[in-house]
Order: structure tokens, then sequence, then C-alpha cells
């Protein structure tokens, strides 16, 4: 959905190549979204058989100069318009961690401990990439940065909330046990 | 230890209190930081981080093992040499800035030197070197109250690297900035530390300021929980 999306946005801008469209993502998305050019037609092609965007020729091709029609411009204007819910897509950390939380208490302190060493030296990569951007003028990516760092961070706290839990539950449990 | 070793701790615990209301702040603890290197410290509150700060930093003694500077054991100086130590090679840049409010930027960045003995010409050179470093030599001549709180701490910043500092300890140093200005004074200790050679012990509880670290270590109940790869980039030598 996201890539249809972004297609459509491009195209709501001004009419596009298929190739301009694969490096105008790219470079919008600050490099981290790599689109290739078969994802490009494929998703044109299905764009156009929906009456969302049209081109000069029949046949789609490297030629064809591509555009939003007014149906599309009307779908992307409700996209942009509509919150992102991430809350409802599943997430492979959270599962993990759950299913570590029933197991014996060192698998799951290795499991929060792995994440957790991980998640940070991802944070490090992100960190090392920003001197490296121009007085933090490309706003793209100083915003890409922003948002992989954000959510890394995000990731960090949940774990640290995780492993005071499950401590404070591992205590409760020998409190219990002990009395 | 290693020659290159800025600082090492060798089974180091810190205890306060004795009997039975004695509480363990940290340790044993064996941990081996590199010259050059800029290390952060994490963990949740009462972790230790604290604590291993001080010890590092001279200002505080452990109750058992071995703390080492450069490979000179802090137990066997006195505390005038320990002083002496404090003044000439450490930095600190805590979030209680500390800057003296009736000295202007320059001033309080060129204070250390001055009462190492350095010629008053030579401390505001180096001075307004220091400034110059941090983006922050046009307001040399502002008293502290007339500075931001993002400008007040980059002042912090240049005084904690200002001579020959071998390492500098920061306990969350951004404070109440907001995030932007949090992250130039995060940026700054990067720069200041990749351009002196110095090595940075950084306590945060911020990730996004850990990120800026060459060596992550995230401390739980006084010791080493776990540890992100040490980047070699850094570390000449080893």
């Amino acid at each position: 959905m996201s890539v249809r999306n972004g297609i459509l946005a491009l195209l709501a801008e001004a009419p596009r190549h298929g190739y301009a469209l694969k490096s105008e993502f790219a470079r919008r998305t600050a490099g981290t979204w790599d689109l290739n050019v078969g994802q490009v037609y494929t998703t044109l092609a299905r764009l156009r058989r929906d009456g969302l965007v049209e081109a000069d020729e029949p046949a789609d091709g490297p030629r064809n100069l591509w555009r939003v029609t007014g149906p599309g411009r009307n779908e992307f204007a409700t996209w942009l318009d509509t919150p992102v819910d991430d809350a409802a897509n599943r997430n492979e950390l959270i599962l993990k961690v759950l299913l570590a939380l029933d197991g014996p208490p060192d698998r799951f302190r290795h499991v929060v401990n792995r994440q957790r060493v991980f998640a940070m030296e991802r944070m490090q990569e992100y960190t090392r990439a920003r001197p490296a951007l121009a007085a933090e003028r490309d706003l793209p990516d100083v915003l890409t940065l922003d948002a992989l760092a954000l959510r890394v961070e995000a990731d960090l706290r949940w774990l640290d909330r995780c492993e005071e839990r499950f401590a404070d539950r591992e205590r409760e449990a020998s409190g219990r046990g002990s009395r | 230890m290693s020659a290159s070793s800025a600082v090492s701790f060798e089974r180091v615990e810190r205890v306060y209190g004795a009997g039975p209301s004695a509480t363990r702040a940290l340790g044993p603890l064996d941990l081996e930081l590199a010259v050059g290197e800029f290390v952060a410290i994490m963990g949740p509150s009462g972790s230790g981080k604290s604590t291993l700060l001080s010890l590092a930093g001279a200002l505080d003694r452990p109750t058992s093992g071995r703390v080492a500077l450069r490979g000179v054991d802090l137990a066997t100086r006195t505390p005038g040499e320990l002083a002496t130590l404090r003044r000439r090679s450490l930095g600190y840049v805590f979030q209680d800035l500390n800057l003296l409010p009736g000295l202007t930027a320059r001033e309080n960045v060129s204070l250390p030197r001055e009462l190492d003995g350095v010629s008053m010409a030579v401390a505001r050179r180096e001075a307004l070197e220091a400034l110059e470093a941090v983006g922050l030599r046009h307001l040399a001549d502002r008293f502290p109250e007339d500075l931001s709180g993002g400008e007040r701490q980059r002042v912090a910043v240049a005084r904690a690297f200002v001579g020959a500092r071998e390492l500098v300890l920061a306990d969350e140093p951004t404070g109440a900035l907001d995030s932007v200005a949090g992250e130039r004074v995060m940026r700054l200790l990067r720069e200041r530390c990749d351009a002196s050679g110095c090595t940075v012990v950084l306590v945060t509880h911020d990730a996004t300021h850990a990120g800026w670290a060459d060596r992550v270590l995230f401390l739980r109940d006084g010791l080493l929980a776990s540890e992100t790869r040490g980047s070699a980039r850094l570390v000449p030598g080893v």
C-alpha cells in the first residue's frame, strides 16, 4: 500500500516517467526505500487498471509519461488525511518477547538483552550517519534518521519496561513462595 | 591492564553503609576504557551509573578493588595529588553546570587553567580556542545569565575540554535542554572527543544520546548486564 500511495503522491506533484519515479522515490525517502524498476511498472499497471493514473501510450514501457487522474488525486488526498495505525501491524519483537515470557527466566533476560544490544547498535549506526549530513540542511535525510532513531528508542524503552515488569513478577512470586 | 587503557576497574566494589544495612551500589566490576574511547553508561535508576562515574573521576574511592587511570592506581595517591589530577587531567560536565555567575563565559573556561598555574595570557588564549571549538567565541564576554541553557551547557563542554585533559566525565549533561539543543551538546562532546583524543564517559538515560558513543554499557543492580561491541575506530594501537 505504501509504495502504491507513494507513487500516486509523486504523480500528483507532476507527470513522470517510470524511471524518474524510481529515482525520485529513493531521493525523497533519503535512500532508505529503494524500489526496483519492475516494482514501479507493476504498481503503475495496477494504478492504471484502477483508473487512478493514465499514460500517453496504451502499452506499459519506459517511454510512457504517467500522470494522475481525478480519482487518483482524490485517493491520494484521502490517504494523506488518514492517520497511520502502526499499532495494528504485527510486530515480531513483541511476539518474541511475549513467547519468551513463560519460558526459563534466564532465557527471557537473554532475549531482552540481545535485543537491547542489537537496538543500541542500530542507534549508533543512525547517529554515526548524522555528522555526514550537510549541516543538517538536508531535511528528508535528517527526518528519516530522526524517525529511525526514535523508533529504536521506543523499542529500547519498551525492553526496559519488559525487564522491570518481569523482575516485579519474579519478586512477587518469590515473596509468595517464601511465605 | 593494557597500555592503551585510560581507565581500568579491577574487581571494583562500592558498598554504602555497613553491617546489615550495607547497600552494594556497584560491583564487583571489571572494566577497561581505552584512550580516546567515548563510552556511554545506561541503566535504570540505582543501577550504579553515577557511582561508576564518581569512581572513574576520582571523586570517590572503591570499598574494594582497584581503580586506575592510565595505569596509575588511585589508591596510591594522596588527597592533594588526587585534587591536582582532577584539576589538570579530568574534565566534568554535569547537569548542574556549576558555571560561576560572576564570571564571563571566557573566564569560566580559563579559570581551571589559571588555578593550574598557567599564565593568564595562555589561559585566555586556550579559553577562546575552546569557546571557538564549541561555536561560542562571539559570546565569550557574556555572563552565564545572558546565555541560553544550550549555550551555557556548551560553555561547560568547552571548560571540560580546555587544556590537555585525558578524561571527561559527563553525567546527564543535557539536563532540561530540548531535543535539538541536547543533540547539539552531544555532537559537541563527540567532536571534542575525536579532536582531542580524550576519553569520554557519559551517563545518560537517553538512548539517542548514547548513540553518539563508541561503546554502550548497560548496568543493572550494580553489574554489567550487557554492552555493545566497541568501535575500533577511535582506539589506536588496539
